[in-house]
């Protein structure tokens, strides 16, 4: 009876899986002490990028669009790289590579800011990796002990709909957007998205605690509303569905591209204002990741022009990497004042930030 | 109480007598397996810092409390309002079409809320959706229609997808009802309207507040719809403090709140499933004939119409039109059509072998629970089977969150393998297995057993040779409901699936809420039209549809 085999052989299954298992445990540390042993010789001009093949199991807080066309040109490269995504927030990655400290499942971690590269970099979550050119990225974009390394900048900024409001109605600074006038008309993206708690983080820093806690407070009595990504946002504002969004750049410029009514500010620009707040994407290679050798390779494909390049021109984002052109209609940064930020001190008081957002109750 | 009686006089005094404790141990085993992940949170919640508690007591907790009871109030009145009314017109009125409206009406069960709530959100939403852009269009000036975001619409598209549990119950108890009763009622000089609220309602009663109450359990639990729709509740609080925040203490407060909350609810409804077993089909049972609707003919038509094209034909036929459109956009094609692990193939097997998996596995578990409640009442007995049905109550989320904590800690090998999404499907979805396993040995006389014994085979013998043979129409019954509702399932999937591992609920959601319809609407429609077949099966195999 087919029944009978079907029982039987789901009873043996787990037993052959935990049968398994120990072995290949034993293969993946035998496979690492491997690595680490070749580590040392990895500068010989003979280390073959054949060797490069396998599993490579990539964290992202990059959405799965936003990072699955660079993988799409790194395994045309490496074609024997079986890349497997797990494309999630920053914080639920976090969370997730501090769980499995002691049975580590992914390679690289990707995030879409740096205070949390620099707050698991600080409990040895990451080994360190310095790519090939990453020599050439400006000051403060590498990580201490070469524990991370920085991939692009992004910008926070308001996006308006010009059907709706005129480039002088807009506003041109964050603060504007507690104003009652707006109320109701503003999204937003959420608590859980990694940009939003940058952007928190930053202010807290810059105009402390107290007053970051009154503009979230502002906000959530003038009705922003927030989604939990900024595709809702920016979607929702080239409909028409609310005249202004608090977004990073690049949502604004693939929102022009599908051909919307949309502006953008860069905020707070005026003297005595913060200035403009900016944020880096970074990646790191994992402690004890099973693929140090392809991980490596793959931070090494980020960080070169070819990386660099698809992620100025599919997503309009600021290449770290000198020399890398930005897409054609993106403002350079070089016009606008930025905000000061410390990024270390801001990733020591990542928990307070967290501790707000709680106490405000942030969507 | 009464079928116990009976199952206990017809049954040998040595049989009772003689429970195995090799089936004790096996039972319990099941029990003790689903119990951890349940205490397991509770511990969690009290353990956590009194800090902890004092923020969420002081911000959001009754907020959330608040949110979610009125939701899940108002979603299981309208699944009653409309589950009932919908049975009544197809069963025991003439109104026209009523053999295609039954299956009609029960098919939105293979729709996951969620995607239903997808449609109707891309459809309804202020301005930016299709309807009000249309009427803009033509009337050349915004029009202000209900928004489906927040609670009503909250409310209004989960009693869409949820009233067919209470349709299938109350068209199941309307054609049972002996039409003596309502012949007596007419006889003492009531109409039938006033028979129908005096006498036919409340004979149905247990049983529909029975189906209301999983219904209740049902919104509880919902995850996908309320965070689409923005309505906050315990789910989608505990799913964004797990995906969002570095602090687990919350979200185990919070799960243990919810848990607390869903099993008094299933102690209730427990307690109706007991005494909903008082309706006994007689010997000489005759159907009641149907009642004429006169002028309300038309009204009674354009409402069962109305359900049908919100619950069914609109969200069928968008997902067509949008899977029809992602085959023209080449580069959604190419998003859907990719091959290896982010393959349309790779989603579709994903999703079907852990659904498989997920139903052989709680069907094979249910077994001893069934086979020692069944033939060996008794308290014990019942504390297991009982325990054995707190899947119910523990939602998608908090399941998610027992077991990240529970394997990584106690299973280190199955963590990040998509064995941890089957352990969160059989351990959701047991009690469906449990219910169908219980009433299948229910079905079966002892006799046949006892005279298997007499015949000189040993109990697993007989067991094999006789009762699994006879039941194992009952037992498919319960694993496709299992495989049904796992292939719908969503938070569970989202939190545990490993890197690389996707299903088609999964893609679905990750595509949908990034905005990208077209794309999501193939792996929509697909799940849809999967979950449709065992749905269909059960619904032949229930006789409902003649």
């Amino acid at each position: 009876m087919s029944f009978n085999r079907n029982v039987s052989v789901i009873l043996l299954l787990p037993l052959a899986l935990a049968a398994c298992t120990p072995a290949a445990q034993l293969e993946n540390t035998a496979a690492a002490t491997q690595d680490q042993a070749g580590m040392e010789t990895i500068e010989s001009p003979e280390s073959p990028q054949t060797e490069i093949k396998g599993r490579l199991v990539i964290y992202s807080g990059r959405s799965e669009t936003l990072i699955q066309p660079v993988i799409d040109a790194f395994t045309a490269k490496y074609p024997d790289v079986e890349i497997l995504l797990k494309a999630g927030s920053n914080s639920e990655l976090a969370n997730a590579l501090i769980e499995e400290r002691a049975n580590p499942q992914a390679d690289v971690f990707i995030t879409t800011e740096l205070f949390t590269v620099q707050s698991l970099a600080a409990q040895s979550i990451f080994q360190p990796y310095l790519p090939a050119g990453a020599e050439q990225l400006p000051a403060g974009f590498v990580g201490d002990q070469n524990l991370w390394t920085g991939l692009t900048r992004r910008a926070r900024v308001i996006m308006y709909n010009s059907e709706l409001v005129s480039p002088d109605e807009a506003p041109k600074s964050i603060f504007e957007l507690a104003d009652a006038k707006w109320s109701g008309q503003i999204a937003a993206a959420g608590s859980t998205n990694g940009s939003m708690q940058a952007q928190i983080a930053v202010l807290r820093q810059v105009i402390g605690e107290g007053a970051t806690e009154g503009w979230l407070k502002d906000m959530i009595a003038n009705q922003v509303t927030f989604f939990g990504g900024h595709t809702d946002v920016r979607k929702a504002v080239g409909a028409g569905e609310f005249k202004l969004g608090l977004v990073n750049h690049y949502y604004f410029y693939l929102q022009q591209a599908e051909g919307s009514p949309v502006g953008i500010v860069f905020p707070d620009q005026d003297e005595g204002q913060i200035g403009l707040i900016t944020n880096a994407t970074a990646a790191a290679v994992v402690n004890g990741g099973a693929n140090a050798a392809a991980a490596q390779a793959f931070i090494d494909f980020l960080v070169s022009a070819e990386g660099q390049k698809l992620f100025a021109e599919l997503n309009y984002e600021y290449p770290l990497l000198p020399n890398v052109r930005l897409r054609e209609g993106v403002q350079p940064l070089d016009g606008f004042r930025l905000a000061d930020v410390d990024v270390a001190k801001s990733a020591q008081e990542y928990e307070a930030t967290f501790e707000l957002m709680e106490r405000v109750g942030l969507p | 109480m009464q079928l116990t009686q009976i199952t206990r006089l017809t049954l040998p005094r040595w049989n009772a007598a003689r429970t195995s404790p090799r089936l004790i141990m096996a039972a319990g085993l099941v029990a003790l397996f689903v119990a951890v992940p349940l205490v397991y949170i509770f511990i969690r919640a009290v353990a956590a810092e009194p800090e902890a508690w004092q923020r969420l007591l002081q911000t959001r907790l009754w907020k959330l409390l608040g949110n979610t009871l009125i939701l899940a109030l108002a979603v299981t009145s309208g699944a009653l309002a409309t589950g009932v009314s919908m049975a009544w017109l197809t069963e025991r009125t003439d109104l026209p079409g009523r053999g295609i409206f039954r299956w009609m009406l029960a098919l939105p069960l293979a729709i996951p809320a969620y995607i239903g709530g997808i449609v109707h959100l891309s459809l309804l939403r202020p301005r930016g959706g299709f309807i009000p852009q249309a009427l803009e269009a033509i009337f050349g000036q915004p029009v202000i229609l209900p928004s489906p975001i927040g609670f009503w619409g909250a409310a209004f598209i989960l009693t869409l997808f949820t009233y067919p549990y209470v349709y299938l119950l109350s068209s199941a108890a309307f054609r049972r009802l002996h039409a003596s009763l309502e012949e007596a009622a007419r006889t003492l000089g009531r109409t039938a309207w006033q028979t129908l609220w005096q006498v036919t309602l409340p004979a149905l009663r247990p049983g529909l507040m029975a189906g209301a109450l999983l219904v209740a359990l049902d919104i509880l639990a919902e995850y996908g719809t309320v965070a689409l729709l923005r309505y906050e509740t315990f789910s989608s609080a505990i799913f964004i403090q797990l995906s969002g925040r570095y602090d687990r203490s919350a979200a185990s407060i919070l799960s243990g709140v919810l848990v607390s909350l869903a099993i008094f609810i299933l102690w209730a409804e427990l307690r109706l499933q007991g005494r909903a077993r008082f309706t006994q089909v007689e010997s000489n049972w005759r159907p009641a004939p149907p009642v004429s609707l006169g002028k309300w003919r038309l009204p009674a038509l354009s409402l069962v119409l109305f359900v049908i094209s919100a619950s069914l034909l609109v969200p069928m036929a968008v997902l067509v039109i949008w899977s029809a459109n992602s085959l023209l956009d080449p580069q959604a094609l190419r998003a859907v059509f990719r091959t290896g692990t982010i393959g349309f193939g790779s989603f579709i097997w994903n999703s079907v072998w852990t659904s498989s998996l997920a139903a052989a596995a709680a069907v094979a578990f249910s077994l001893p629970v069934a086979l020692l409640s069944v033939r060996h009442p008794g308290r014990i007995s019942r504390f297991i089977s009982r325990l054995c049905q707190v899947g119910y109550a523990i939602p998608g989320v908090v399941i998610a969150l027992s077991l990240v904590l529970l394997v990584n800690r106690l299973l280190p090998f199955l963590y990040a393998t998509p064995f941890v999404v089957v352990i969160a499907y059989v351990l959701r979805h047991m009690p469906q297995a449990v219910r169908s396993s219980e009433s299948a040995f229910g079905q079966l006389s002892p006799s046949l057993e006892e005279a298997a014994r007499n015949l000189g085979r040993t109990s697993v013998q007989t067991f094999f040779q006789v009762t699994l043979p006879l039941i194992t129409p009952g037992l498919l019954a319960g694993g496709a409901l299992v495989f049904l509702t796992s292939l719908k399932e969503l938070p569970a999937t989202l939190l545990l699936r490993p890197a690389g591992f996707d299903t088609l609920a999964v893609r679905v959601w990750i595509w949908a809420v990034d905005g990208f319809y077209m794309q999501a609407a193939p792996a929509a429609l697909f799940l849809v039209l999967a979950a449709a077949l065992p749905l269909s099966f059960l619904l032949r195999r229930e006789q409902i549809f003649r």
